[in-house]
Parts: structure tokens; sequence; C-alpha cells
């Protein structure tokens, strides 16, 4: 049998051949050691056990999020020889492993994130009432998806949906997370992005303190409510969400009112507006008999005032009555045709009559003389 | 009596802000008789639109069928 003699590129290429047939993909889980970021975009490390080393190699954009030397990572990668730098494994994705490790490195993205202020309260926006358009980001088959619809169907009605099934959890889910936030932001403009899933372990919840994850929740135009439902710690995405819920079933409360509640509050506009109507009808009637009166207390004034002035009329008038003078004891006086009403108007001889208010005397002047 | 609601364009939102000008107006000082029950009817309008939204909108979902991993 002969042997055969490579090249050191060609046997780069066979082992490469050989590495890519018999282990296309390896999943090694181990102490993250030796860990390092070159020109703020490669990564490299190792991961270790007692008795071995394994390198690795990748970019930033691979990893969730801050990591130091000693955390308990699994990695997925494709191993391959380098042609200068020897073997390591090409790096797909990361993810801490077991609590500690998982509280480790959230802490670490917290200290991170914090300093940029990605959970400043002040950030926060209020969400839309009642929107009618929202975006939903949740896997399909899950409790969570199916108890937010049906408490948002309870509750109201009219809103459209738009919902992007995704990962929740495992090696997928950060980067479909992220980037179905970023399709909504970019393409469907909804007035606001729900995003939840149901309780779970430390590790079924580390896509939500995964910091491609997380910044994309802080970075949505449309203001995020995010709801994972669970007792224990908050994940990072939900601290840097506008609105957090506890539950799916809590988000669905959270963002739209109760048909019910709303009916009922319906009604009581409706009878304060009867009651309104109502107060205007009477206080319009009270006007009106106001009004009425009024008129009439003027009219009797008119009434009265009128019958005083033509009493005193009438009493003025029967001062010119002559009977009444003649009642009194006055006489009236005529010669012929005339009245007299001077001594003058009459000589010695003349024939008089003298009206008195039963009757006429007959007189001759005897004499006339004026007074005095 | 009310009319039945027809079905109505506008949103909740729309609907109810018209409502609570109504009721704005209605709390004002000078209410003018002749406007009031003008008022009124456009109210009553309003609540029976809104009132049809509540108990006959449903809820639509429209599945993304765009892939997010990039």
């Amino acid at each position: 049998m002969q042997e055969i003699i490579y090249s050191p590129t060609d046997f780069v290429a066979v082992v490469n051949q050989t590495l890519e047939y018999a282990y296309p993909r390896v999943i090694i889980e181990g102490e993250l050691a030796n860990f390092r970021i070159s020109k703020n975009r490669w990564v490299y490390f190792d991961l270790k056990d007692e008795n071995a080393n394994v390198s690795f190699f990748g970019t930033i954009y691979q990893l969730p999020g801050p990591l130091e030397d000693g955390l308990m990572v699994r990695s997925v990668g494709t191993p391959r020889l380098h042609p200068r730098f020897g073997f390591s494994v090409n790096l797909e994705s990361l993810v801490p492993v077991g609590e500690g490790a998982l509280k480790k490195a959230s802490d670490l993205l917290y200290k991170k994130l914090d300093k940029e202020g990605l959970f400043d309260p002040k950030r926060k926006r209020p969400l839309p009432i009642a929107p009618r358009k929202i975006g939903l980001i949740t896997a399909a088959k899950s409790a969570a998806y199916s108890d937010f619809v049906k408490i948002l169907n309870e509750r109201w009605g009219g809103v459209e949906i738009l919902f992007a099934d995704v990962y929740v959890q495992g090696d997928k889910a950060p980067l479909q997370l992220a980037g179905a936030i970023e399709y909504f932001n970019q393409s469907e403009q909804p007035e606001v992005l729900v995003i939840t899933r149901g309780g779970g372990g430390a590790e079924d919840l580390a896509a939500f303190n995964d910091e491609r994850v997380v910044r994309a929740v802080a970075a949505s135009r449309a203001p995020t409510l995010v709801a994972i439902g669970h007792e224990v710690d908050i994940s990072l995405a939900e601290l840097a969400a506008d609105v957090r819920a506890s539950t799916p079933s809590n988000a669905a409360q959270i963002l739209v009112p109760d048909r019910h509640h709303e009916l009922s509050l319906l009604t009581q506009k409706q009878q304060g507006i009867q009651k309104f109507l109502e107060q205007e009808f009477t206080r319009q009637d009270q006007q009106l008999k106001d009004s009425r009166s009024r008129v009439q207390g003027s009219l009797e004034q008119l009434f009265s005032g009128e019958i005083e002035r033509l009493t005193n009329y009438r009493r003025l008038v029967s001062l010119f009555d002559p009977k009444a003078a003649l009642r009194r004891g006055y006489a009236i006086v005529v010669k012929g045709q005339t009245y007299i009403r001077s001594v003058k108007q009459v000589k010695n001889k003349d024939r008089l009559s003298v009206r008195l208010s039963d009757g006429t005397i007959q007189a001759e002047v005897i004499k006339a003389s004026n007074n005095g | 009596m009310v009319e039945p609601a027809k079905k109505t364009t506008k949103n909740y939102q729309e609907l109810s802000s018209q409502l609570n000008e109504i009721l704005e107006w209605f709390e004002s000082e000078n209410l003018d008789l002749d406007k009031a029950v003008a008022k009124y009817e456009q109210a009553t309008k309003l609540l029976a639109d809104m009132e049809n939204y509540l108990k006959n909108t449903q809820n639509k979902v429209k599945k993304i069928s765009a892939r997010f991993e990039s």
C-alpha cells in the first residue's frame, strides 16, 4: 500500500473535507477561557474542562452579550483547520449554561446597557389606547399566543394582529426575535409591538437576556410591550421595553380596554347627556314661566296705572259739571239766550232766568252793582 | 327611536373623542336648547355606532410570511 504524501495545503483541505463530512456542526459545552475581542469585531476564546481546551473563533454578532472567563457556555459551530492558525471551531451561536452563568451574563449585559441608558425610565413611551394595528411576536403553537389572542378577543375588537411566528427559546431565538422586531419597524409599522412567551427556566428565557434582542426592543420605533410569564428575575428585554406585563394574558389586558366596562361607561355617558338635556328643558321652561309672569306683571301695572289716571280724570271732569255746581248752591243767570257773567250785562227791569239745581226762578233786576 | 347602527368606518377612538366633545359642550355654561337637541341626536348616533363597534367588531390575525433570521 502506497502512502499518500500531502502538501500542507492539500492536507488542510482533506482534513476540512473530512471534518465537514464527519462533524458538520458540533455543540460543545465548557468553561469559557482566554476570551478576547479584537478590533471590536473578532472574537477568540477557548472552551475547557479538566483535560482539554478547544479554540473558537467568531464575531461579536454571534454573542448573546458581554462575557467573561469562567462562565459555563454552550457553543455551536463548525470545526475547521485554518491554513495558518491551526484548528478552531467557527462559532455560530453561544449561550451561557446553568443558572449561575446565565445570571452572571445577564448581570454583565445589564451593566453595559444600563450605562448606555437603555433602561432609563425617561425613555419609556406610553402605549396607544386601543390600538388598531399591532405586531405580535411569539411562537405560534405556544400557550402565550393562544392566551394573548383569547384575552384580546374577549376584551376588544377591530385590532389587526400582524403575527410573526418565531422561536422564543434555543439557538435561533435571539436572531429571530431581533429580526422580527426589525421587520415590523421597517415593513409594517404597527402601533405597538407585543413580544411575549410563557414562563420557563432560566435557560428557556435566555433569549430575552440576549444583547441583540434587548437592543432591538430598545431601538424599536413602535412602542414595545414585553410579557414573559415568570415570577422571579425580570429579563433585560422587559426592562428595555416601554411597558412590561407579567403574562401574555396580562399583556392583552394592558393593551386594550375591556368592552364590557366600556359599554357600561357608554350607558353612563348616555344617561349624563339625557340628564343635561332634561335639565336644559326644565331651565328653559322655568325661563318661559318667568317671562310670562314678568309680562303679566308689567301689563297689570300698566292697567292699574291707567285706571288710576282715569279715576283722576273722572274726578276732574266732575268738577266742571255745571249741575254739580248748581247742587252746591250756585246758580246760572240767563237773559234771553245769554249767560250772564257780569253785572254790566244787565240793567234795571231786565227780566232774568235764574236756574238752580231743582228749577228756574224768573226774576227782575232791581239793582246791579259791582262787588265791594 | 334610535336607528339601527350602520357599519362605521371610524375607529373607536375617533368616535369616543367626538362623543367627549359633545359631553364637554353639554357641560359648558350657556346651552342653546335648539343646539342641545341637535347635539343630543348626534350623541345618540355616536353612542349607537360605539355600541355596535364594541359588540360586533372582531380582531383579525394575519401571519407574516417573512423570515426573520437575517
